[in-house]
């Protein structure tokens, strides 16, 4: 079932809030308290996904493992010094 | 070769050639690396100033094998290069997106480290210190690469298709719950490069905006765009993503 469509007061503010979206995860301040999102899905949405990116992104731990070369050549390189 | 070195000293910096050819003679079995384990705490931890610190915990055995290798001990290099090569490389490859690059560099990143390492004195944790000294190698390789570290796309409109658009009038997927760490890192790879050094520092390695704007020359505000920007064409990749599969 699609959601009725938005009126452009709707947008606007929407587009105000996202504006200011930035300074908001900034300040320290909880933006999922915002006023304007017990009102729209769309940015309370918006607002829960970039949290949650955030969230995740803290949990990418060091896996990547490089090469035996990598030592290989940098004991070479410091042979050589 | 990993599992073996050769037993020579070195002295890092000024007298670095110690570790000179004609003393590489004898193979010795390479000491099982410590696992990287935090100290056993003695009472309630305290606060880590940061998350960059947080990740960073002190590890079983990396301070003997830190003043060893001030003295001179090959091995001891080695047993710290064991210790700290998958987070140089990890944050090498992340911030670059490409496998030779973050390998030359994670090896310049120890070569710089081999030369340093008498200059380390223990004002913050080794893993740190090494940390920044590999962002450092980084940054200066895509500055002498003519790459600008800060996103082109920050000059453009947000109407144009390169830039983040705003999100206004479209209801679609969550992310929320739904994206592996695999989707994530692939989705990271694929930021503008710009996008990708900010969200990598801050988001993932949990510097602080004072501090990327200076190793990027940058002001606090352009961190804090570019991150909010990063993280927001992370979604828009994501949830295409997504689309993609349900499709």
């Amino acid at each position: 079932m699609s959601a009725p469509k938005k009126t452009d007061a709707e947008n606007a503010k929407c587009a105000e809030f996202q504006e200011h979206l930035a300074e908001l995860f900034e300040s320290g301040e909880d933006p999922s308290t915002y006023p304007h999102l017990a009102e729209c899905e769309n940015c309370a949405s918006l607002v829960r996904d970039l949290q949650y990116i955030a969230q995740q992104a803290k949990l990418l731990m060091p896996i990547h493992e490089p090469s035996d070369q990598v030592w290989e050549k940098i004991q070479h390189a410091i042979s050589e010094k | 070769m990993l599992g073996t070195v050769t037993q020579a000293t070195f002295t890092p910096a000024r007298a670095s050639n110690r570790l000179a050819p004609k003393a590489l003679t004898k193979k010795v079995g390479m000491p099982t690396t410590p696992a990287p384990t935090t100290s056993p705490q003695t009472g309630p931890p305290a606060k880590p100033p940061n998350q960059h610190m947080r990740r960073n915990p002190p590890i079983a055995g990396e301070a003997e094998a830190i003043a060893a290798a001030q003295a001179g001990d090959a091995t001891s290099f080695e047993i710290l290069y064991q210790m700290h090569r998958r987070r140089v490389y990890s944050l090498c490859l992340r911030m670059l997106g490409n496998v030779a690059e973050a390998e030359d560099l994670t090896q310049e990143a120890f070569l710089q480290l081999f030369r340093k390492i008498s200059t380390f004195r223990g004002d913050s944790a080794f893993s740190t210190w090494l940390h920044r000294l590999s962002v450092n190698v980084v940054l200066m390789h895509l500055r002498k690469k003519g790459l600008p570290l800060v996103s082109l796309e920050e000059t453009l409109e947000p109407s144009q298709d390169d830039g983040p658009r705003k999100d206004i009038g479209s209801r679609d997927l969550t992310l929320s719950g739904s994206i592996d760490r695999v989707t994530l890192e692939r989705a990271v790879e694929n930021l503008p490069p710009g996008y990708r050094l900010v969200f990598v520092l801050h988001d993932v390695e949990g510097y602080e905006h004072n501090e990327i704007a200076t190793m990027m020359s940058c002001s606090i505000g352009n961190s804090k765009s570019q991150l909010h920007k990063a993280r927001l064409r992370l979604r828009e990749l994501l949830r295409t993503g997504q689309r993609k599969e349900a499709e």
